[in-house]
């Protein structure tokens, strides 16, 4: 406790609630709110209307919403696939090669997305792979730009987990295969699971590098908003922002639910 | 990792009582370092290579010689001028102002909790990975020409053009980024201060320091690693910021990234776009040089708090 | 000062030190209640719906030690806090040195406080650390020099100065620690468990320590809280022992300690052996009574209000027991070794006498007895009291 008069906590308070309110209460409700509104043309929303729902999940918004779900899973299981494969390995090396791999792997997430995008114009409109115009240029997008996260989540994890139970199973016979199938793997999942919902989310909000390499006819979330609130159509742009929102707070929320373990040092 | 003395030594005595028959196992777990290979090489594909050819189609000129004239020529448009000036304001502005609002409504958190404070702090790492865009939008309706204020304004005073237009200025871009991204000084900062102990805090109180003194004197000096993670974070996010800029869309707040968006997309030109991006990462790959440095300052491990 | 009182008082029998000993405080406490003396009334902390301390009236005099101690959750810390002005009471009122402090915060109060974990301002070297509620009061920068330097040196430190807190060990830190709460020359000083973060040796040393500078600070009045009772009885006038919120005991150190007032204080405090008796003779000549413990006839300090046929708990301290050798003589219990372990200065010995299970201390034995023995425990009549048996305290 800082401050020990009444009066000065209520200061505080009313303080913090109005810087609160205004930066973060006001934008949610307003977005929430214009997503269900018929008109907006005073200060307050008029009419009620689930229609903006009805043309968020239809149409080219629900081919949207299904591309950016179908691009948030592949991503996120590359990345978790390659984060894992990456972060195994780095914690088996010691030193300046693990100190100088651990900043490549974390390299990505110092880039600029715009420019990502655009490198990967540049080298997959060439031989020897050409993926411009393909989905799968999507996916690499997504998949570099979350991957340094999702490395970061693993790793993190991974140092939480006590070397006595690799040891213990070393010591037992086990060989090295066995023991991450049996032992490492199962003792780290959470951590997995975790970092597959951050990286969904953060792929479901990408845009930066989607929109210099997204193929027509694979229009993401992100997107789809831009485009819709470019034309003027804010109320289905509002929409289409919620479940968004929603989605990624759900794969957030999902991480909760699965029961810490005791591994953990 | 390295072997702990009571590992060991629990694995020798584990060792001791195994019968003879089964196989040995083997002395370390490290038996390669080999498997690093396949993660690296896919990101060498997807990410070093296109960074590497980036900075090569930066340096060559269109008939395939080593040359600068490529930066020169872009380095000298207005457009440039332009987009580096707004670039470096909005990321200067946006940073201070997250570091103000960061600070205060972590302290408030932290030091004057109120019912419901930790689940406020735990909605933080929430905010993080909402798209930065949900912003911009959310401001059009509320400072927009058509907006809410703009709306109240004009009904209330009887005005006939919508009075409020900060929107589309860098302003708008800087409140919106400062919306976006307090939190990430947020997080740094409350683990911070969730270090610092509390009886520091009423030992400084039972000595006279008054409630300004002790965050002075006591919490900001202890919480200035975080502080500095947390701003040098923002520089960078806030130089590469994509999704805001492009829908305020304000006329004439050309920023870098939006500059390589509009060379490469709109007019094709891709060895500008390249220069561009050229020198975006480096002002980029700056910043993160000073986060990493300040990460490692304050002492943990970047893995967290990427 | 008061403890300097009991000190003068060697000789005599117990009453008359004790008699002497309450005239002492009492004119104490009509002298001097214009300096920096405690005051509790009535003061009753919630926190979450419980109360952790309830209906809490206790004075401290001026230039007193007095330790709170007590289990873990009795309220001692909470007492102390209220003092400090961290946790607001719900009812009742503090005050030091005669001035309502209740509705003042912690920053008005200008009182010491040191605590179990010396909270040193991680960044600041330790003469910045000790200036620091100097500054707070913008003290000329001479003045604050100056008496840095005399508190520091006041505790040893003085050359330490430059020293950040992490360079320092924990007595060292300790140490700081008192400087800084000294240096804003509180007429009050508040120690919160200060000794127990060190391991044995320094604390030890510190007690010593703590004694001296409270002998070179006659007119402080110190408020310890600690869970430690050794700490307590060496360095403190009066002990106060809670329970559960609410203030069981509280009398000069020794004669809480030899004539605990009830079971509570006699347990927690150095761990008496506690056995019911019948008393047979309430009043059997030089102000003891004689009582019936299975078959043995024993005497103890008569207690007040004591009736023949009432059952009271003999307390007797393990280490004012010993052996007699031959036959059981006056004031002795037959008992049947249990179990006898060597502490180095001293035996302990776990005896078993009419179902009822004895400890004795004793130096150490040459030929201690054998598990199994039966040996004659023998104590003095004015070592033992009889407590009213309140069940479970």
């Amino acid at each position: 406790m800082l401050v020990w008069s009444k009066r000065g906590r209520a200061g505080a308070w009313l303080v913090f609630g109005i810087l609160a309110g205004v930066v973060y209460g006001l934008p949610a409700a307003v977005i929430l709110c214009a997503s269900l509104a018929r008109s907006w043309n005073g200060v307050l929303p008029s009419g009620l209307t689930l229609g903006h729902y009805a043309q968020a999940v239809s149409g080219s918004s629900g081919a949207a919403l299904e591309a950016s779900l179908i691009t948030g899973v592949v991503a996120s299981a590359l990345a978790v696939l390659n984060g894992t494969a990456a972060a195994l390995a780095l914690r088996r090396m010691e030193g300046m090669p693990r100190r100088v791999l651990d900043a490549v792997f974390f390299l990505p997430s110092a880039m600029p997305s715009v420019s990502i995008g655009l490198g990967l114009l540049v080298a997959f409109s060439r031989p020897p792979i050409l993926l411009n115009g393909t989905i799968a240029i999507v996916f690499a997008a997504h998949f570099v730009l979350i991957s340094a996260f999702t490395f970061g989540a693993i790793t993190a994890g991974l140092a939480r987990l006590s070397p006595d139970y690799e040891q213990v199973a070393a010591s037992l016979g086990a060989r090295p295969i066995y023991r991450l199938r049996r032992v490492t793997l199962p003792l780290v999942l959470p951590y997995l699971i975790a970092a597959f919902s951050l990286s969904f989310a953060l792929s479901m909000g990408e845009l930066g590098a989607t929109v210099m390499v997204y193929p027509p006819g694979w229009v993401t979330m992100p997107v789809q908003i831009f485009g819709l609130s470019d034309r003027g159509d804010v109320f289905h742009a509002a929409a289409l922002t919620i479940l968004l929102a929603a989605s990624t707070l759900a794969a957030l929320a999902s991480v909760s639910l699965v029961p810490a373990r005791s591994a953990a040092r | 990792m390295g072997e702990s003395a009571s590992g060991s030594a629990s694995g020798s005595a584990l060792a001791l009582a195994r019968p003879a028959n089964l196989p040995a196992p083997s002395a370390s777990l490290a038996p390669s370092s080999l498997g690093i290979v396949p993660p690296l090489a896919v990101l060498g594909i997807f990410f070093f290579y296109p960074f590497v050819l980036i900075l090569g189609q930066s340096f060559f000129s269109s008939h395939g010689t080593l040359s600068l004239a490529q930066y020169a020529e872009v380095l000298g448009t207005g457009l440039f001028r332009n987009a580096l000036f707004h670039t470096i304001t909005i990321t200067l502005s946006a940073t201070a102002g997250c570091l103000a609002l960061g600070l205060s409504l972590s302290i408030v958190i932290a030091f004057v909790p109120f019912p419901g404070a930790r689940i406020v702090s735990r909605m933080i790492d929430t905010f993080i990975a909402l798209p930065t865009f949900l912003v911009a939008l959310a401001f059009t309706f509320i400072y927009g020409t058509a907006g809410l204020l703009n709306g109240a304004a004009m009904s209330a005073f009887s005005l006939s053009l919508p009075p409020i237009d900060f929107l589309y200025s860098q302003w708008g871009v800087i409140l919106a980024e400062v919306t976006v991204y307090t939190p990430f000084v947020m997080r740094p900062l409350l683990a911070s201060f969730s270090l610092i102990d509390q009886a520091e805090i009423e030992i400084a109180s039972s000595l006279g320091a008054r409630p300004f003194r002790i965050l002075r004197q006591v919490i900001v000096p202890a919480a200035l690693p975080a502080l500095m993670a947390g701003g040098s974070l923002c520089l960078l996010l806030t130089t590469n910021e994509f999704g805001i800029v492009l829908f305020i869309g304000a006329k004439g707040v050309q920023t870098l990234p939006l500059l390589i968006y509009d060379k490469a997309i709109q007019e094709f030109d891709y060895s500008s776009a390249c220069v561009l991006a050229a020198i975006n990462i480096a002002l980029s790959l700056g910043f993160y040089a000073l986060y990493r440095s300040t990460l490692a300052w304050l002492g943990k491990r970047g893995a967290g708090l990427v | 000062m008061n403890s300097a009182a009991a000190r003068g008082i060697e000789a005599g029998s117990v009453d008359s030190q004790l008699a002497d000993l309450a005239a002492a405080s009492l004119a104490k406490e009509a002298g001097a209640q214009g300096a920096g003396g405690i005051g509790f009334e009535g003061v009753t902390v919630a926190y979450k719906g419980s109360i952790v301390l309830a209906d809490f009236t206790l004075a401290v005099r001026p230039g007193e030690v007095l330790a709170l101690i007590g289990p873990s959750g009795s309220g001692k810390t909470t007492a102390l806090r209220a003092v400090a002005g961290f946790v607001r009471p719900v009812a009742g009122r503090v005050s030091v040195g005669g001035r309502d402090v209740t509705d003042l915060p912690p920053h008005a109060r200008g009182i010491g406080m040191v605590v179990q974990n010396y909270a040193l301002f991680p960044h600041m070297r330790v003469a910045e650390n000790v200036a620091f509620g100097l500054r707070a009061r913008h003290a000329p920068e001479t003045e604050v020099r100056a008496q840095v330097e005399s508190c520091l040196a006041m505790v040893g430190m003085a050359a330490f100065g430059r020293r950040y807190p992490r360079e320092l060990s924990g007595g060292q830190q300790q140490r700081v620690a008192i400087a800084r709460a000294l240096a804003i020359r509180p007429d009050v000083l508040l120690l919160d468990e200060p000794l127990s973060a060190l391991d044995a040796q320094i604390r030890h040393a510190m007690i010593e320590e703590l004694a001296r500078l409270h002998r070179s600070l006659p007119a402080l009045t110190v408020l310890y809280v600690t869970h430690d009772q050794s700490e307590a009885l060496t360095l403190a006038d009066r002990i106060g022992i809670l329970r559960d919120g609410r203030l069981r005991a509280l009398g000069p150190s020794r004669e809480l300690y030899r004539r605990p007032p009830n079971r509570f204080a006699a347990e927690f405090l150095g761990g008496a052996n506690l056995l019911p008796v019948v008393i047979e003779t309430p009043d059997a000549g030089n102000g003891f009574s004689e009582v019936r413990f299975g078959t043995t006839r024993l005497r103890a300090l008569r207690p007040e209000g004591a009736a023949a046929g009432e059952t009271r708990l003999l307390c007797i301290r393990p280490h004012n027991l010993t052996f007699v050798p031959g036959d059981p003589a006056a004031n002795t219990v037959l008992a049947r070794v249990h179990e006898v372990r060597w502490k180095g200065e001293l035996h302990d010995l776990t005896l078993e006498a009419e179902g009822r299970t004895l400890r004795l201390a004793s130096v150490p034995l040459r030929a201690p007895p054998e598990p199994g023995a039966v040996v004659s425990a023998y104590f003095a009549p004015d070592e033992a009291t009889l407590l009213a048996d309140e069940g479970d305290g």
